[in-house]
């Protein structure tokens, strides 16, 4: 427990998100399950980084926490320079409506709105203006442009994905959190979407924090972090799908 | 099956609770309409037992077809008894004492002029006895002072005294139909044995002043009969009643007790039938809340069912499952409903007694009946309901537990709309059949083709939504942004969910329009009729009691300075072709002075003939026929002179010259007064007031304007009444609209998480719950207002012969109504709002549907 004394100090620039001696335990009394137990981490700007771990390592925990969607028990936690730990639920939400995307695993799209309307949700809420060349070049980059008019019903699992990767990008947030988000998809259409998303970090600079299982996923990568027991054990710059499988190998996994 | 069935119930206790109260609330207003009458019914049996208990056997008059009154209106009709019949009663073998008794409605009035009871007015009467002397026959013991022996001498009954503060000493003034009486309180005394009047207010007096008070005469009203000891009172019944002459009958007490509760059961039994309508109504909406719940339920499980199927179990098996589940919940459901019943009728009796009317119901218990209609109807009605969603369910494919929910293909609103056209059509069709085509019990054709048109509008009303939907899409987008949008897409989505939803209140509605067009077309009606046709300044009328067509009445009030004219309305019953109708009796010859009467030709023209109405037309009565009118004591046969314009005044229409032929007590109820021209009509009134004051203290003096405001009162207590007998209905709908957005909460529950997560506040989901709700209580109530004010005109259409020419529409009411429905939406969806709102994102997102 070490770790979670010896603060590391925030770099104030260049970091979208970071978080400090984070912890979230669920239950109380021995059914205690430390999730995160001390995460020190920072998501750098215009960085895609991988999130790797076995199974129950806390791997989604770290990112709902980092995205505002779920509290930390202890420590804190930062978009950009605003520290979420202890705001209000509606600032905590207008802070993720302004500056985050999210893409999860599965369900990412309301049944009942069309493709363009399931992109355009969150400035929809927002009450944004849509950018409409940003848009066209989003959609024409994903291949989604004969698919707008379109309900989720009506669209392949690869297609359903890559409307929620729109989504995510549509609005400019500053950050996208992904959450497996080529589990579902075949090797192609997953190696095709996670192609995009490197795009659009070298492109756009955008900053993606993406969690995977796979480590061809994680070789898209800028930099892998490891997650075991809820605490970050290790981390890989410039990853190559061999060297993060024989890192996972080591951890015995 | 059924523990599968029970299982599930149990693991989803909440979605099935609201379902189970919109049962119950109907059969809770059944149970209580039965526990409510029980024990009206057997408090006024167990009154009249003790009413008649001390009295072996009366002897009193009836009609020619035996018809003894109505025995709670304290008259009595045929003639009085005279002393002849007292003679033969008493002459009879078996009879101890046999003694006559006189009785007289009147008014109680201090000495201030104010009046304390009875007069005119509506309310429970004022009632004089003469004091026999013998307790049983009196029915009274006295309590403070002692009995009336002077005429100027009174007793008044306990509960008035003391409502009142009456004490012995005191000075009052007894009216009667001709006269004003100063009097002493001599003293108090109880009815029976606590004083249970009903509300009555009950007098003794000598026998020489209640006949006074009567208007005259030596007759009685009834003879008191007691046996000898070790007699029967039936056997001796038997032989009075032999020697009686036509138009009198003797009887046991015993016997007249039981004809009263019987005929009281007969009008509690009109009662029952009316309340019980409005609970079938909120029972036929809680079956439509019911059913929509079944359906979101079955769409829920089609992946456990089909799960089921893939795994063997038939699809007869996972209907029978289903229908299990609507029984257990139809059983708790009446459980539920008999004990609110019981609650909601203790509560009314228990009202009622602390306000005081209420002395004659009996400790209520749960009756029989009321717990066979409640189980019956109670499950009857939610199996019903569930058995089409049943069907539904043991159709599903064991390929849909492969299928995402999201996937599922929507079945065309083709058929329903065929479906839907065609019951809106056959029930426009029967009510029009109904309404017009002058069958026999024409309401049973209205009320199936109500139901009909009900039932294909809520069909139809999904193809109604899917177009409405889209243009309000944008409306809404444009004023709520993305929450109206959503909004928007929610029923648009499910439109068959939401126009069942819509529908439940659209019932309720419905009524309440079709109730407010009729009264407020009444209204316009009446107000038309009193302000164009009333050409007299002022009426003088009698509600209490009929006043006699004495002369010496029209002389008085035509003696008041300024009064040019006073003519008399009347009625009598006669009989044409055997039949009982009512037969209008005018001083013809100055009616038009009074009344605009729209006659073919006036009514000065009448030439000692009769005129007739459009009813007696239809019963074949032409002018230049006769007609025979034949009454208690004497018949006339009169050529048709004439034509009354309208139905409802009465069939047949004579001067009083040939109604007093008759022998018929003839009834009048208003003299019409006309000022002579550039009177005063204030002073003229004044001068009125006082005469009637001391010598007519049941007559009133009104002018055209207070009995408009009398008649609106009376329209307007008819809407309250209708309106709170459908505010359970009304609560059921709201129900309804809750349960279904409860439902489709949990439906979606992911995406409310997924919305929350791309950032829609937890206000915007409130918001957009709300939306939802209010747009299918809107569309509900403005359905609701359409049919109601279509059925409406429908019905005044066909009501033209009683003068209906003209329909209002009530528009500030449908105002209200729609505002109601508004209000009635964001409450509905309070639940569903906060519930969706207060949804964790994570575990929402998480959540297997
Ligand atoms: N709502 C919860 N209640 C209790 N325990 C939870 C809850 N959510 C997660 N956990 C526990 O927290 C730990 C971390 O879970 P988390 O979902 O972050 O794992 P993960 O690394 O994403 O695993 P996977 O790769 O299987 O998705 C696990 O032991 C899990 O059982
Ligand atoms: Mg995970």
């Amino acid at each position: 427990m070490t770790t979670t004394l010896t603060e590391t100090p925030r770099t104030s620039v260049a970091v979208a998100a970071s978080m400090r001696g984070g912890a979230k335990t669920y239950g109380d009394g021995d059914a205690a399950v430390r999730a995160l137990d001390g995460v020190d981490v920072d998501i750098a700007i215009a960085e895609f980084t991988a999130i790797m771990g076995p199974s129950g390592s806390g791997k989604s925990t770290l990112l709902h926490t980092l995205a505002g969607l779920d509290r930390l028990t202890a420590g804190d936690s930062w978009i950009g320079e605003t520290r979420i730990t202890g705001l209000s639920e509606d600032k905590i939400t207008q802070v993720r409506r302004d500056k985050i995307g999210f893409v999860f695993q599965a369900f990412n799209l309301i049944p009942s709105l069309t493709a363009r309307e399931n992109i355009t949700l969150p400035l929809d809420i927002a009450g944004r203006d849509i950018d409409p060349d940003w848009f066209g070049e989003v959609i024409a980059i994903l291949g989604l442009a004969d698919r707008l008019s379109h309900l989720p019903a009506e669209l392949s699992g690869g297609q359903q994905q890559r409307v929620a990767v729109a989504r995510a990008l549509v609005a400019r947030p500053e950050l996208i959190f992904a959450d497996e988000p080529s589990g579902n998809l075949d090797s192609r259409s997953g190696g095709e979407l996670l192609g995009f998303m490197r795009r659009a970090v070298e492109e756009f600079g955008q900053t993606i924090a993406m969690v995977t299982h796979d480590p061809t996923a994680a070789s898209y990568a800028d930099r892998v972090l490891f997650l075991a027991d809820g605490r970050i054990v290790d981390e890989m710059r410039e990853p190559t799908a061999e060297r993060v499988l024989d890192r996972m190998k080591q951890m015995g996994h | 099956m059924f523990r599968l069935a029970a299982r599930s119930v149990q693991h989803n206790p909440k979605r099935l609770l609201l379902t189970a109260f919109a049962v119950a609330l109907g059969v809770g207003l059944i149970a209580a309409t039965h526990i409510f009458t029980d024990s009206l019914d057997r408090g006024f049996t167990r009154l009249f037992g003790e009413i008649y208990d001390g009295v072996d056997v009366i002897v009193e008059p009836v009609t020619s077809d035996g018809d003894v009154g109505d025995p709670t209106s304290g008259d009595s009709v045929g003639k009085d008894l005279d002393d002849a019949v007292v003679q033969t009663a008493r002459s009879t073998a078996g009879v101890e004492l046999a003694m006559g008794s006189t009785e007289a409605v009147g008014a109680l009035i201090g000495t201030d002029g104010e009046t304390l009871a009875g007069g005119s007015g509506f309310g429970p009467p004022t009632l004089f006895f003469n004091w026999t002397g013998v307790e049983d026959f009196d029915s009274a013991t006295i309590v403070d002072g002692r009995a009336p022996e002077g005429d100027d001498e009174i007793v008044v009954d306990v509960g008035t005294a003391e409502a009142h503060g009456l004490t012995v000493g005191d000075q009052v003034v007894a009216g009667g139909a001709d006269g004003t009486y100063p009097s002493t309180v001599v003293g108090t005394a109880s009815w029976g044995d606590g004083n249970n009047t009903q509300g009555a207010t009950l007098v003794w007096a000598s026998l020489d002043r209640v006949r006074e008070l009567r208007g005259g005469g030596d007759g009685w009203s009834v003879v008191h009969v007691r046996v000898d000891d070790g007699a029967d009172a039936e056997a001796v019944a038997v032989a009075i009643d032999d020697r009686l002459p036509d138009g009198v009958r003797a009887l046991t007490g015993a016997a007249k007790a039981e004809e009263q509760a019987a005929s009281l059961g007969e009008a509690l039994k009109a009662v029952d039938v009316f309340t019980l309508a409005f609970a079938f109504v909120a029972l036929f909406v809680g079956a439509y809340i019911i059913a929509n719940t079944f359906r979101i339920i079955v769409t829920q499980r089609t992946r456990e069912f089909g799960l089921m199927r893939a795994v063997g179990v038939k699809g007869q098996q996972v209907r029978t499952m289903v229908l299990a589940e609507a029984l257990l919940i139809g059983l708790v459901a009446s459980v539920l409903g008999i004990l609110l019943g019981y609650a909601l009728a203790g509560g009314i009796i228990g009202l009622l007694k602390a306000l005081g009317p209420g002395e004659s119901f009996a400790v209520p218990i749960i009756p029989l009946d009321a717990v066979a209609w409640g189980f019956a109807v109670g499950i009857v009605v939610t199996v019903a309901s569930a058995l089409l969603p049943a069907i539904h369910a043991s159709r599903i494919s064991p390929m849909e537990a492969m299928r995402d929910a999201a996937t599922q293909n929507r079945r065309g609103l083709r058929m329903r709309n065929i479906v839907g056209g065609a019951l809106a059509l056959a029930g426009a069709g029967l009510t029009t059949v109904g309404l017009y085509a002058g069958l026999e019990r024409p309401y049973v054709y209205v009320g199936a083709g109500a139901v009909l048109l009900v039932l294909g509008v809520t069909l139809l009303a999904a193809q109604l939504l899917v177009p409405l939907a889209y243009g309000m899409r944008d409306l809404l987008a444009r004023v709520w942004r993305v929450d109206g949008r959503l909004a928007a897409n929610n029923i648009h989505r499910e439109p068959r969910r939401s126009a069942n939803t819509a529908a439940a209140l659209m019932i309720g509605v419905m009524l309440l329009a079709l109730t407010a067009t009729v009264t407020q077309t009444v209204k316009s009606v009446a107000a038309d009729a009193i302000g164009g046709q009333f050409t007299a300044d002022l009426m003088v009328v009698s509600t209490t009691v009929p006043g006699s067509a004495d002369d010496a009445v029209v002389a008085d009030l035509a003696s008041v300075p300024d009064v040019r004219t006073v003519t008399r309305s009347a009625s009598l019953d006669a009989r044409v072709d055997g039949v009982l109708v009512p037969v209008t009796v005018l001083d013809t010859a100055t009616a038009e002075e009074a009344i605009a009467y729209e006659t073919e030709p006036a009514f000065a023209e009448i030439d000692g003939g009769v005129f007739v109405s459009p009813s007696a037309i239809e019963a074949g009565a032409e002018v230049g026929d006769t007609v025979t009118l034949v009454g208690e004591d004497g018949e006339v046969t009169l050529e048709v002179t004439g034509e009354y314009p309208t139905s409802g005044d009465g069939d047949y229409f004579v001067d009083f010259a040939q109604a007093e032929r008759l022998g018929t007590t003839i009834d009048v109820w208003q003299y019409s007064i006309v000022a002579a021209p550039g009177a005063d009509v204030d002073h003229v009134r004044a001068d009125l007031e006082d005469l009637v004051a001391t010598d007519y203290p049941l007559l009133t003096v009104q002018s055209p304007d207070d009995m408009l405001a009398l008649a609106n009162q009376l329209i307007d207590l008819m809407l309250a009444v209708i309106t709170a007998l459908l505010s359970g209905a009304l609560v059921i709908a709201m129900l309804g609209v809750a349960n279904t957005l409860l439902l489709s909460v949990t439906e979606r529950t992911r995406e409310i998480g997924l919305l929350r997560a791309v950032g829609a506040r937890r206000r915007s989901v409130r918001r957009m719950i709300r939306i939802e709700s209010v747009v299918m209580s809107v569309f509900g109530a403005v359905l609701g207002i359409v049919l109601g004010v279509a059925l409406g005109v429908a019905l005044i259409r066909a009501l033209e012969e009683f003068g209906f020419e003209t329909v209002t529409i009530p528009w500030v009411l449908l105002g209200v109504y729609t505002v109601l429905a508004i209000l009635a939406g964001i409450v509905a969806a309070w639940w569903p709002a906060r519930k969706a709102a207060k949804l964790d994102v994570l575990e929402a997102i998480a959540f297997d549907g």
